[in-house]
C-alpha cells in the first residue's frame, strides 16, 4: 500500500508565521514514514520556534532508533513549562506508519485524530501512559492496523475550536462537527487526496469563523493508504547493446504510466517493438518539443529536458510557456511511486567541450532528481543502472 | 509526384548545437515550396556519435545528410533535389 501524506496550514489572523509544525519523513529502504504534527503555545514566532523544535527533536530522536513511544514519553516530561500560563510548551502527534497498515501512534494535548476506514469512524482502543514528572500531563498510545482506503486525520485545536463562541457554535466546531463534514466530503468524492482533503480541513475551519479570520494556528494533517500510482521512466540507452529488446519489452509490458526521456532510447524502443515515434519540429522554450509513441504517456528530449525539470523540481516552474519539462514535472509529481531505468551508455557527442552549453551526465542529474523527489515531495523512488 | 522529405534531427547534441534555430523551416519550406515537400523533427538521427559532433546540427534532406545544417544550406538542399526531379 502506498502511504500518501499531506498537510495544509493556516496561521492565525494577523501572526506572521505559523504556531503549528508540521514534519514528515519517508524512509525508502523500509518503506516507513515517520510524521509529527506540533501546535506551540501562543501564536507568531514564539509558537513558531517551540513547535519547530518539539516536532524536530521527536523525529530525530524516533530517526535514531527510539521506538515513538520511549521518545514521546522522554519528550513529554521534559517539555519546559511556560512561566505564563504554566503549562506545557508544545503539544504533538506522533505517527510512525508501515507500508503493510500498522500505525503506531502517540498523542500529547492535540485534539484526538480521527481514523475513518469505509465510510464509518472508527474509535480505536489506546492506553493513557502519564507523565512521571509533570501531573497535568499523559499520552494516548495506539496501535492500530490500517486497510486499503483507510485514513487517519490529525488537526491542531485551531480546527476543533473554530467559530468558538460564536452564537451558532458557542464551543467551537468540535470533533464532532469535524467527523460530520469528513464523512460527507469522503462519501462525495471516496478517492479524495491527503492533500484536497487536508486543505477542505482548513478550508471548513476558516469558514467557521464568522469573518473568515483564523483566531488560532489550523493545521490539518491526513494520512491515507491507497493503491500506490506508479510511473516508469526509461532514460538513456542501455550499456550492453544485446539487451536492448530484453529491456524495451520490460518498459512497454510494465502496468506503471510511461515516460521515455531521449532521442536515442525513444528510438531503440521504436526499433525493437516497431512502434512509430511522431515528432514536432516546433520547440517550446529552449527545449525541444515532446514526441508521440503508441503506448507510451510521454516522450522528450534526453538531458536538456531533465535538467530543466531538475530546476522545475528546485524552485518552481517560472517560464511562461508549458514546455516538456513542464510536462515531465507534472508526470513525476502526479505519480507516487517513480521508477527510473537508467542506460549507462555514454553518448561522447554530449561531452566535447566545444558545445556551446556543458551537459549534464546523466547518471548525475537522475541521482539528484531521486533525492529531490524522495526529500522535497515525499515520492518513493527507485534508480535502476541497466 | 513523390514528396521530397526534410528531417530534422532534434536530439541533444544538434539541438544545441544550432536545430532550435531550424524551426522556422517549418514556415519557410511550404511558403517557396508548397506542398511538394515534408519537414519531420526526428528523434536523435545518431550522426552526432557515428560521424561528429563538431558537425552537428544534422539534416537529412531525403537521402543526403547535411551537416552544420543552416536554413540555407537546407534550402539549397530542397532545390537541388526538386531540380534533379524535373529534369
Amino acid at each position: 500500500m502506498f502511504i500518501d501524506i499531506d498537510c495544509a496550514q493556516e496561521k492565525k489572523y494577523n501572526q506572521n508565521t505559523y504556531g503549528d509544525y508540521f514534519l514528515s519523513k519517508r524512509y525508502p529502504q523500509s518503506g516507513d514514514l515517520i510524521a509529527v504534527l506540533s501546535d506551540g503555545l501562543g501564536s507568531g514566532i514564539k509558537a513558531n520556534i517551540l513547535a519547530t523544535m518539539t516536532a524536530t527533536m521527536l523525529l530525530k530522536f524516533v530517526e535514531a532508533g527510539a521506538d515513538i513511544k520511549t521518545a514521546c514519553e522522554v519528550i513529554m516530561n521534559s517539555l519546559p513549562v511556560c512561566k505564563v500560563r504554566k503549562i506545557s510548551y508544545s503539544t504533538f502527534s506522533v505517527a510512525h506508519c508501515s507500508e503493510d497498515g500498522e500505525v503506531r501512534i502517540v498523542e500529547e494535548g492535540n485534539p484526538n485524530f480521527v481514523y475513518i476506514s469505509g465510510n464509518n469512524v472508527v474509535e480505536p482502543p489506546y492506553t493513557v501512559i502519564d507523565s512521571d514528572t509533570f501531573t497535568n500531563r499523559h499520552m494516548r498510545v495506539y496501535k492500530l492496523q490500517l486497510k486499503l482506503g483507510d485514513r487517519l486525520i490529525f488537526c491542531s485545536d485551531g480546527v476543533t475550536q473554530a467559530g468558538l463562541g460564536s452564537p451558532e457554535l458557542k464551543l467551537g466546531l468540535r470533533r464532532s462537527g469535524l467527523i460530520r463534514f469528513l464523512l460527507e466530503k469522503i462519501n462525495d468524492t471516496p478517492d479524495i487526496s491527503s492533500s484536497e482533503l487536508a486543505k477542505f480541513v482548513v478550508r471548513v475551519a476558516l469558514n467557521t469563523e464568522a469573518d473568515r479570520k483564523a483566531k488560532d494556528d489550523t493545521s490539518c494533517c491526513v494520512i491515507y493508504y491507497r493503491e500506490p500510482r506508479r510511473a516508469l521512466i526509461f532514460t538513456g540507452p542501455p550499456y550492453h547493446q544485446e539487451k536492448d529488446n530484453e529491456y524495451a519489452h520490460e518498459f512497454y509490458n510494465s502496468d506503471a504510466k510511461k515516460a521515455i526521456c531521449g532521442g536515442t532510447t525513444a528510438n531503440l524502443i521504436s526499433r525493437e517493438l516497431n512502434i512509430p515515434v511522431y515528432n514536432n519540429v516546433r520547440s517550446v522554450g529552449k527545449l525541444p518539443a515532446v514526441s508521440q509513441m503508441e503506448g507510451v504517456d510521454l516522450v522528450t528530449e534526453g538531458i536538456l529536458t531533465l535538467t530543466k525539470t531538475y530546476e522545475y523540481l528546485e524552485n518552481g516552474f517560472n517560464d511562461k510557456e508549458k514546455n516538456a519539462a513542464y510536462d515531465l514535472m507534472q508526470f513525476l509529481l502526479s505519480s507516487d511511486c517513480i521508477e527510473f531505468m537508467v542506460g549507462a551508455k555514454l553518448n561522447q557527442a554530449h561531452y566535447d567541450p566545444n558545445l556551446p552549453i556543458e551537459i549534464e551526465i546523466r547518471k548525475n542529474i537522475i541521482k539528484k532528481m531521486a533525492k529531490i523527489l524522495e526529500n522535497k515531495y515525499i515520492k518513493k523512488v527507485t534508480v535502476r543502472y541497466i | 509526384m513523390k514528396k521530397t522529405v526534410v528531417k530534422i534531427c532534434m536530439g541533444t547534441t544538434c539541438f544545441v548545437m544550432g536545430a532550435s534555430e531550424l524551426q522556422e523551416l517549418e514556415e519557410i519550406i511550404p511558403k517557396k515550396f508548397g506542398n511538394s515537400v515534408d519537414i519531420q523533427g526526428v528523434t536523435c538521427l545518431d550522426y552526432c556519435s557515428s560521424c561528429s559532433e563538431a558537425q552537428a546540427p544534422y539534416v537529412l534532406v531525403d537521402d543526403e545528410v547535411i551537416n552544420k545544417a543552416t536554413i540555407e544550406k537546407v534550402m539549397e538542399a530542397i532545390e537541388r533535389k526538386l531540380n534533379n526531379g524535373q529534369e
